[in-house]
Order: C-alpha cells, then structure tokens, then sequence
C-alpha cells in the first residue's frame, strides 16, 4: 500500500527558546493563548499551559496532588476589547464592507473580542486594548476546581464613543446564580475601566462554551466567543483500558471508558456577516434581522487558515504569528494523529445558523450532546454513529473518532453553501483537515489543538 | 452617538409592565371581562373533548409598538387570539373540533400526528381542483377538507373528529394555502394527557407519558408555542395586495404569540387583550422532600426554521418528542439533557426542567468568594433591573431611586432564549423577540 506522505506538522514561533517558564513574572506563553487557569499553589507560580502537560494526579512540576473532597484553586484574567482579524486571502472585495478601510495592514475586519491576561502588570492589560483575538481563548478546567475568572473592559479603541459593557455567560453550566451568569438585565455587567469577577465550581464534565452577553446578537457576532470544557473526575483515576487500550483521558465520567481519548480538538463554530462589522467599525447600526454573513469559521479563521498553526506570545504577553494575518487568530483547528487513535472532537457552535459537521471515510461517534453523555438514567448507553454531526445554534457535541490508515481526510460542513470566502471561487469556510500519521509519527499531544 | 441615546433603541421600557405584572399575578383582573390572570399553561377543556373554533383576523401587538394583522383560531365564544387556544384532551378519547370559518379565504385545520381523523364525518384527504382534461389529476388547493371562504351572512364550518393519540404535545394549525396562512398566524397547541390522567382535576403528581420517570410538578406546566412573523407579509394581507415570498424577513420571533417582554407578562394580561398566554416559568429550588418534581416545558415550532432554545440555568431532560416517550422497545430510557432544543418545524418537545440550589450561598456560613463592585461600578442595562444586588436567593438589597427594580424579594431570574440570537430581538433590538425568563423564588416563596 502507498504510503501518502503527510506533511510534518509546521511548528509556530517558539518564544525566547525556554519552554518552561516557572516562576517567572509572566504568563508560560505556549503556542496560543490555551488557559487552564494559574493555580494557586504556595510559594510557586504555576501557569496556564503547563497545567496541561499531565493529569491532575500530581505529575505537573509544582502542583500537589489532588485531594478528593477538595476544590484546587484556579484563576484566569480576561479583557474584553475590540480589534482586527483577517478573511482568508483572496476573497473577493464587497465595498465598502469588505476589506474595511480602517483595518490595519495585514487585517480586515473589525472584531470584538476576549484576551487572556491571567497574571499580566497592569501596564501589559493595559497595551491589549485594541487587541483582541478571536475565537477567544480555549479554557480548560477539571470538575471541582474553584475558578475565578476576572472579566476586565478595556473599552474599544476604535469607538471610544460606545460605552458598552462586557460579562462573561458560562453557556450550559448547570444551576447557575444570576450573579455569576453574565447577564446584564438580571445581573450587572462591566463597565469600561472597571473588572468583575466571576466565580465556578463545575461539577460536571463536558464541552461548553462562553460568550459575552451584553447586546448578545452583536458582541457575539462581533467574536467575543471561546470554548470551555471541563474534564471528568475519571481523569484522575487510574487508567481504564477501553477496547484493549488503556486510556486516561476522558471527556465523561463513562465507569467503562468509552469516552477515552488519546487526543483532543475543540472547534467554536460561528459565521461573520462582514458589513455588520464595518458598520461597527463606522458608527452604524445594523438592523439584526437582516443577518447574512459571508464567511464560515472554525476558531476564528476561515479555510485555508484553518489549517495553518497555532499562534503564540512573546514576552510581554502580544499576540505573535508565523503568518501576520493570523496574528489576532491563534486558535488552529487542524487535527493530526496517528493511525489507531482515539481522537476527540469538541464542537460549540455561537454562530446563527446550523453546521452539519462531517468526515468522508471515517465513522464519527457522537457521545455527548450539550455536556451530557448519551446514556440513560437506567445506564443505558446510546451513542450515535454517523459521519455528519449537526450542531445548531448554542449546542455542542463530542465526537470520537478512530484514526483510520495514515492519510488527508478532510472535516468540513455539509451545509456546502459555507465552504466558501466571501462569495469567491475555490474551497474555504468551515473546512478543516485531519492529518493521519503512522502510528508514533506524531508526539503525543501535550495540548489541545496542537 | 451619546450613551442614551445608543441604549435606547436596544432597550425597551418594562417599568409599566413588569410592575403591572408583580401586581397582577395572583389577582382578578376586572378589565378583561371577568378573565383571571395566572401563569403556566392555560388550556380549553371540555367534558365531551368537543371545541368549537372561529377563525378570524385581529392584531396582535409587539413592546416596541407596533401592531400586527393576523388571522388565527378562536374559541368561538370569546373572540380573536393568537395563538388558537391550547385544547387539552385525553389520551384515546374522542375529540371533535367545529370549525367556523370568517376569512375571506378557504382555510381548514390539519392535526399532525393525529391518526384516523375525519372531517364531516370522512377521511381526512388533500383536495384538489376538478381537472381540466386531458389533465387527469387537478392541483391541489388543501391538504384537508376544509371550510369556504365567508362571502355572505352564512359562516361555513367543517367538523372534524379524532381520537386523540399518544400522550405528549401537537400542533393544530391550518392546511390550506399553508405557507401564508401558518405564517399569518393560524396555529395552536393540543396537549394530550396520558389516559387515566388526573391532571385536569388538580393532582399532586402529573406525567408527560405513560413512563413514571415523566412525572412533573402540577402547577408548572408550560407550552412554549414558537414562531416568527414578517409585518410586511402582514400588511400585504390587511391591504389584500400580493405577497412577495421572495423577500420574506421575518422580524418578530414569538412564545405563545408574544414577544419578549410580553412574554413575561400573566395569562390574560388585559394590556394583551389578543394575546392571552404568557411564557414566565415560576419555579422554586428543587428539593426531594418539599419539592421534588420538576417543571414540564412543551415545545412546539409552528414556523419554517428551526428555533435553538437555551435556557439559562438549567439543564432540560427531554422525555417526549412528536408524541412519543423517548423510550427503547424494551423500556429502556433514551431521554438525555440538553442545554439548548434545536426544535424543527413542525416538531414537538416536551422537556422537565428544574433548578438546583446546588453550593447553598449563604451571607453568614457560606459567602460567595467574590465581592459585588459598588453601584456606581456595575453597568446596569436601561433605567430597571431583575437584578436583587445580592448573590443570595431571598436577599434584596436597595438600588439607587433612578433605577426601578423588577425584583420582588430577592428571587432569581435566568433567560430562556433562541439562540440563532437574531431570533432574540424585536425587529433587531437586542433583549427581545423569542425569549422569556425562569424565576426561581426562594424555598418559602416570597412572603408578601
């Protein structure tokens, strides 16, 4: 049989060659902003790529071990913002709304947007204003951590005339307070200039999501949406071996391991409907109900970008890019693995419309919809298996798959309408690539999306 | 654009009917001829399953102001609203619907999921024109027998007979020129109760189905009635000018033929004289002993599109879908949790919800680990707030007098909401359209 060849996966920008970044004065800056939260731990300041290096188990350099009945501390430290992404290239012009002529070189389109800023000087929160990202960053947490997540406006460099306000909405978390919730007409929401903090105990696994909620219909479009997810109790425990494999790593508290996974791909579904953006660019309103977006997006970028890699941060916490249209873009969503392995995909999707996610020449096994598994209260389980996973607006879903022979297998909705830049020829939109090594051809995954 | 006045359009004032609201909920309301206001689902019954239906025009209203033509069914002796009324039968009785017929237009009723159902005492059939030869077969003008259009003093009416089906929820609506005459209004929900049920007559305990894991709280029972509506399409109908399909925008996202924050408002809120059911879930902490069963919530989509509804808050089992337990052939329990119902058109979804105080915060054993930001920085959207100023269920801290408080006693609010978010406005502006809110009282209620 031919080997296809697979390109080997192209590494970002590492900042200033030292991987690890303990006890330093700034944030471990890995390849993009993927947040597990600093965890609080005496005498040490652990950050947040680091934490995902091993199980919670104690093998993290630094981190005790995890103490049942306890709830390990984490924080996190978001701004709020606007900013400027970029479309794929070549996508046709629809003056004036796209390319805005306000954008920088090397952008755009006009976003809002979320940063992290978990343990920044006031000074570098302060020099992300007009520099948000999107998809926002990936949050990763495990059940039971006490999180504090503090949500800081830094107001919008382009309207200084828009005084609106920011929270933070936890999509899908389970018997919430209003307090804690993110929104501003049962709650309160932030200020520009001001924080708030938000508080989470999670008590159950699975893919969520966050969003702003402050006049969602635009600051959700405009791009203040991130994935969330939490990982089970199971993931602490020893490892169950799961059709003659031991695993580790789950998406669900399973008891029979069914969820294990060797690696995992989180992917935040949403369109942008360019003039809407130009409109808030130029002090316009747009009227909603004439929603029409032109682009389809999978972590923020549109294909071919959604392929390209994982952004990082230099050491003063600024975005950094191989590629400088991606700069404000660091969430990749290519998946590579080796033949034979469990891989795990997380769908949220905040766009409008629907996604009818697929894969040619791969079962995909639906085990979780809105972070619940798919089994009964009597036990039974009920898996889907299908090769098109649906996901509407606001729901998510978890996927496994098993990496077939080594090879390019592509992941793209089937709404084919999105597959494309702007009205333009040739493929682009919602579309991403898997990329099957042979078996120990790529290193084991550290991180998600990497 | 200064602060106002970019707030304003996307904010609609609910001072008036919010307040009217806290006053009105338990309380007669004399202004609506003799109609008592209440929450949770309001339905026709009738002894023999037999309801009499009148369809007619009249307006619906929306909070920004406008005013809307439609048509829609009536009990026919009260008068127009929207949606029809909620008919409540029992599962494998026989039910007869008469429909009278005062539109300028044929229109007739079809009940999806319904089996056997008989109008004027014959088959259910589609209807067709007499073909003109050699055509063999005529173009089909309704997928039912129906009733003329009223052109004289006489009012046509066709019966229709059914034995009611499965136990869960259904829509009735109409099944002629469906695509305007759905759209202009012309639907309603016909709830079915398991057979032997006793919910009608104030039980402790009710079901959805037949399953006893379907079991919910009597007094918390909710359709959610979900549709949109395009006023253009509207007024080319009021006008009787043609309509332009190709340009249909809906605008208007509705529960129950209201729009948020009307949504809130009780049944039979006099200001909503058309429009006479409300979407407010009132629900209290669940508790195994005081208060165990959970809320029922029916969906149904009566428009063209799928509507993904989130609740905040909470987790919903859904246990019934288009009549059905979602069940295995041998028992098994195929319900699962959803933090948002991607409900399609023409589906139905029945779905237990609840809250749980899970972390019980509490000032003086138990305090939040964050602290609220003084007043002056919190933004609090619009001149009134659901919020109580406390993360303490049952505590209500004071606001400044310039803000009005929608909060009686320190109870909870969460929105419950369309997701495709463009379905969560009043023609664009933000905090509106297909949304309603879950209130959460504390376990005693709030002690007036």
């Amino acid at each position: 049989m031919t080997t296809i060849p697979v390109n080997p996966r192209p590494h970002p920008t590492q900042p200033s060659g030292d991987p690890v970044n303990e006890n330093r004065s700034l944030p471990g800056f890995n390849r993009r902003s993927f947040l597990t939260g600093g965890a609080v731990v005496a005498g040490a300041t652990v950050f947040g790529s680091r934490l995902l290096v091993a199980p919670v188990a104690g093998a993290a350099p630094g981190l005790a071990a995890y103490t049942p009945g306890t709830h390990p501390q984490k924080t996190v430290h978001l701004a709020g913002t606007d900013g400027w992404v970029s479309m794929p290239q070549g996508a046709p012009a629809d003056l004036p709304f796209f390319p805005d002529s306000l954008a920088p070189l090397n952008r755009d389109t006009y976003v809002f947007g979320f940063r992290d800023v978990t343990n920044f000087t006031s000074a570098q929160v302060a020099a992300q204003r007009g520099k948000a990202q999107i998809s926002a960053p990936m949050m990763a947490f495990d059940e039971e951590d006490d999180i504090t997540i503090t949500l800081t406006n830094l107001g919008l460099l382009v309207r200084p005339d828009l005084f609106d306000g920011h929270t933070l909405h936890w999509h899908g978390f389970v018997n919430a307070i209003p307090l804690f919730d993110g929104v501003p007409e049962l709650s309160l929401s932030v200020p520009v200039g001001r924080d708030l903090d938000y508080f989470y105990r999670p008590h159950d696994a699975g893919t969520y999501m966050y969003h702003c909620h402050f006049e969602d219909v635009e600051h959700v479009q405009m791009g203040m949406t991130g994935m969330v997810f939490v990982r089970p109790k199971q993931n602490r425990g020893t490892p169950i071996t799961f059709q003659g494999r031991p695993y580790s790593k789950f998406a669900y508290n399973d008891g029979d391991g069914s969820t294990g996974y060797d690696r995992e791909f989180a992917f935040m579904i949403t369109e942008l409907w360019s003039a809407a953006h130009w409109r808030d660019a130029h002090i316009q309103v747009s009227d909603w109900t004439d929603y029409d977006p032109s682009f389809w997006l999978l972590n923020g970028r549109g294909y071919p970008d959604t392929i390209a890699a994982n952004g990082g941060r230099d050491s003063n916490g600024n975005l950094t890019s191989a590629d400088p249209r991606l700069q404000s873009q660091p969430n990749s969503s290519l998946v590579t693995c080796n033949a034979g392995e469990r891989v795990l995909l997380r769908m949220s999707n905040l766009g409008y419309q629907n996604h009818a996610m697929s894969v040619d020449n791969i079962d995909l096994q639906i085990v979780a919809k809105d972070a619940s598994l798919l089994r009964g209260r009597d036990g039974v389980t009920n898996y889907i298996t299908t090769n098109t996973v649906d996901v509407g607006p606001g729901e998510s879903r978890d996927v496994i798959f098993t990496a077939p022979s080594p090879g390019e297998y592509l992941l793209y909705d089937r709404g084919y309408s999105y597959l494309q830049n702007g009205g333009g020829p040739g493929y682009g939109g919602m579309m991403t690539k898997i990329l099957v090594g042979a078996p120990g051809h790529y290193p084991q995954q550290t991180v998600a999306n990497a | 654009m200064n602060l106002v006045s970019h707030l304003a359009p996307r904010r609609l004032a609910v001072a008036a009917t919010v307040v009217a609201l806290i006053i009105a909920a338990a309380v007669t309301n004399p202004g609506t001829a003799g109609a008592a206001t209440s929450e949770g689902l309001l339905c026709d019954t009738d002894a023999h399953q037999t309801f009499s239906l009148t369809a007619q025009d009249g307006f619906m209203s929306t909070p920004d102001g406008n005013s809307i033509y439609m048509w829609s069914y009536g009990n026919s002796t009260r008068g127009f609203q929207l949606p029809g009324p909620t008919l409540c039968v029992t599962s494998g009785q026989p039910v007869t619907v008469i429909l009278h017929n005062t539109l300028p237009e044929a229109t007739s009723i079809v009940f999806p999921g319904q089996k056997g159902v008989k109008a004027n005492g014959n088959p259910a059939q589609p209807q067709y024109t007499t073909p003109i030869p050699p055509a063999t077969t005529g173009s089909l003008t309704s997928m039912v027998q129906g009733a003329a259009a009223k052109t004289g003093t006489a009012t046509p009416s066709v019966t229709y007979t059914f034995i009611a089906g499965t136990p869960g929820t259904y829509l009735y609506e109409s099944g002629t020129d469906v695509n305007k005459q759905v759209q202009m209004g012309m639907y309603g929900a016909l709830v079915v109760r398991p057979s032997g049920s006793t919910c009608a007559t104030g039980a402790t305990v009710c079901h959805v189905n037949d399953r006893p894991d379907s079991a919910y709280s009597p007094g918390h029972e909710y359709v959610f009635m979900l549709s949109e509506v395009d006023p253009d399409l509207h007024l080319a109908v009021e006008r009787s000018e043609p309509i332009d399909w190709n340009s249909f925008t809906p605008r208007y996202f509705l529960i129950n033929g209201r729009t948020m924050p009307d949504t809130l408002a009780p049944n039979n809120a006099s200001w909503l004289p058309n429009q006479p059911y409300g979407a407010l879930v009132h629900i209290r902490p669940f508790n195994s002993s005081s208060n165990p069963l959970p809320a029922v919530i029916r969906y149904l989509n009566a428009g063209t599109v799928n509507y993904p509804f989130h609740p905040h808050g909470s987790d919903e089992r859904v246990v019934n879908k288009d009549g059905h337990a979602m069940a295995g052939p041998a028992g098994e329990d195929l319900s699962y949790q959803k933090y948002d119902l991607d409900v399609q058109p023409g589906q139905s979804v029945d779905a237990l919800m609840d809250w749980k105080d899970v972390e019980n915060w509490n000032a003086l054993t138990n305090p939040i680990p964050t602290q609220i930001p003084a007043i002056t920085d919190q933004l609090l959207v619009g001149p009134d707030t659901w919020f109580s100023e406390s993360p303490y269920l049952g505590t209500k801290n004071p606001l400044p007098t310039n803000i009005t408080s929608n909060n009686e006693c320190g109870e909870y609010y969460h929105i419950a909401h369309s997701h495709s978010l463009i379905q969560a406005t009043n023609y664009g502006a933000a905090f509106g359209g297909m949304m309603t809110v879950f209130r959460i009282d504390p376990p005693l209620g709030c002690q007036n």
